[in-house]
């Protein structure tokens, strides 16, 4: 079934994010309206909507990085801002390039991890992992975005946390690097995690995503599985137009 | 807490800014043995000299200089965009403000004293028996006005940090630490007596010699506060630059 908005969110479990009513007003503009929803452990949860549907600014919120106007946003229960060593709980890459360019990708890396106390020797592993061992040493301000974007996975994945959130991270790879978040994000949801995927590339969110939400407007418009959406409609990009139709603030005419 | 501060003590070390603004700070050595070097001639020509003492009178470039480190402590992190992954892994944002004040106090202060002291020792040993005025007196009553020249250092630097968190800018805080040090003392001079005195007596680098009961300038005369009346008007500006910084930094969005 399509849940739509207006049906009460899913049932409260461990490691999950859970919005409920969430609204974030700037000036006149409505981002975030009256948001509820919920991304379960074990699945991909691809986060869906055309440019300024307020995807990231609901990240940013879940993040506490933007204070809600109304409503509340939780993880595993409780506000992130509450968290005393957040990492455990929450990796998140949010922007690519919120790095200072003059650091080494090593130390930028051991800056974040000290905070939580997190060692060395998991500073090594995690950049090993996005395959950044070798230009550890050399400043981010020399990266691709495609190397930013795997240096803020090696952030997110830094405190081994059970919720995980990126905001478009397949920017910007290689198709070897796509493949590669792909498989990532498959085997991270796999291991039980809860996993809150943004993009705008459908072909790629089909083989990735188990579940979507999908945004307009600052509202939700549908929450369902793939496979419901493929079903309906002949793939998923028909199923997003389709639902977001009427949503779309910015872009020509169709 | 202790997590954090290292963390921050990481950040400090691992960007060139930090180095170029100590080497900054340094060049008061150099320009303190020119200084010396260039009185001892007249004093070898005309017998003695009454000079200024050269870690006084170049006080301001390290002053400067180390409230640079202050400013882009917290600033740089709002230009790269680093702020947000910094508040991601440290939620609490009193908890991250305080530790990057921790670090730059103990910082500027280590510097400034280095600094001061190394350009004293040098110049009296360029100095020798010459009488220069500046060498007249000794070490140890020197020591409080080399130490109240650290304190405002430090000060000046936390007062950047503070301004930086509260106006998010480089160049905006940078030209108020300029306007702190230079620009109000500046107009404060060209008060009406005797407004000029007691206004000046309040401005940040006139505090430095009413910390050790010295007069302001020939032309002010003596200062209007008692050592601890000093002492605490210096602190109330680390204070409030730092208060208005907190406030920034917890209310808005970031």
């Amino acid at each position: 079934m399509v849940r739509c908005a207006g049906d009460p969110p899913y049932l409260i479990l461990d490691s999950v994010i859970q919005l409920n009513h969430l609204t974030k007003r700037y000036g006149d503009t409505l981002a975030v309206d009256d948001l509820s929803f919920t991304v379960e452990p074990g699945h991909v949860t691809g986060f869906l909507g055309p440019n300024g549907a307020g995807k990231s600014t609901t990240m940013r919120l879940i993040l506490g990085l933007d204070t809600p106007t109304s409503g509340e946003a939780l993880v595993d229960g409780r506000p992130y801002t509450t968290m005393r060593r957040p990492m455990a709980q929450v990796g998140a890459l949010l922007d690519a390039g919120a790095v200072h360019g003059g650091r080494t990708a090593y130390n930028h890396l051991l800056c974040l991890a000290r905070t939580n106390d997190i060692g060395e020797r998991r500073v090594a592993e995690v950049l090993d992992l996005v395959g950044l061992t070798g230009v550890a040493r050399r400043r981010v301000g020399g990266f691709s975005l495609g190397m930013r974007q795997r240096l803020g996975i090696a952030a997110a994945l830094l405190g081994d946390p059970r919720v995980l959130m990126f905001d478009e991270p397949v920017n910007g790879l290689d198709p070897d690097g796509v493949r590669w978040i792909r498989d990532l994000m498959r085997s991270l949801a796999a291991e039980g995690r809860t996993v809150l995927l943004s993009s705008h590339l459908m072909s790629e969110m089909a083989l990735t995503a188990d579940r979507i939400v999908i945004m307009g407007r600052g509202k939700l418009i549908a929450e369902a599985t793939v496979e419901e959406l493929t079903t309906r409609y002949p793939t998923l990009e028909d199923a997003y137009l389709a639902l977001t139709a009427g949503s779309v603030q910015f872009g020509a005419a169709r | 807490m202790r997590a954090v501060v290292s963390s921050e003590w990481l950040k400090l070390r691992s960007v060139a800014s930090t180095y170029y603004a100590l080497g900054v700070a340094g060049l008061m050595v150099v320009l303190g043995v020119v200084w010396s070097v260039y009185v001892s001639g007249l004093a070898d020509a005309r017998g003695s000299v009454r000079a200024a003492a050269p870690e006084e009178g170049f006080l301001p470039l390290v002053q400067i200089s180390l409230a640079v480190i202050g400013v882009l402590a917290v600033t740089a992190e709002h230009a790269t965009g680093m702020i947000r992954t910094s508040l991601t892994v440290v939620p609490a944002r009193g908890v991250l403000l305080f530790a990057k004040t921790a670090v730059v106090t103990a910082v500027t202060f280590a510097a400034a004293t280095a600094v001061i002291m190394t350009t004293y020792a040098a110049s009296r040993l360029v100095a020798g028996e010459r009488r220069l005025g500046f060498n007249e007196s000794s070490f140890a009553e020197n020591v409080p006005t080399l130490l109240a020249s650290a304190l405002s250092v430090t000060v000046l630097a936390v007062v950047g940090l503070g301004l930086g968190a509260a106006i998010r800018s480089t160049a905006g805080a940078l030209v108020s630490v300029v306007s702190l040090l230079f620009v109000l003392p500046g107009i404060a001079n060209y008060l009406p007596a005797p407004w000029n005195t007691r206004i000046a007596a309040l401005m940040l680098p006139n505090l430095t010699p009413q910390l050790t009961g010295e007069r302001l300038s020939r032309r002010l005369g003596d200062g209007i506060l008692p050592p601890w009346a000093a002492l605490l008007a210096l602190l109330a500006y680390a204070a409030v630059a730092l208060g208005a910084g907190l406030y920034v930094l917890s209310k808005r969005d970031a």
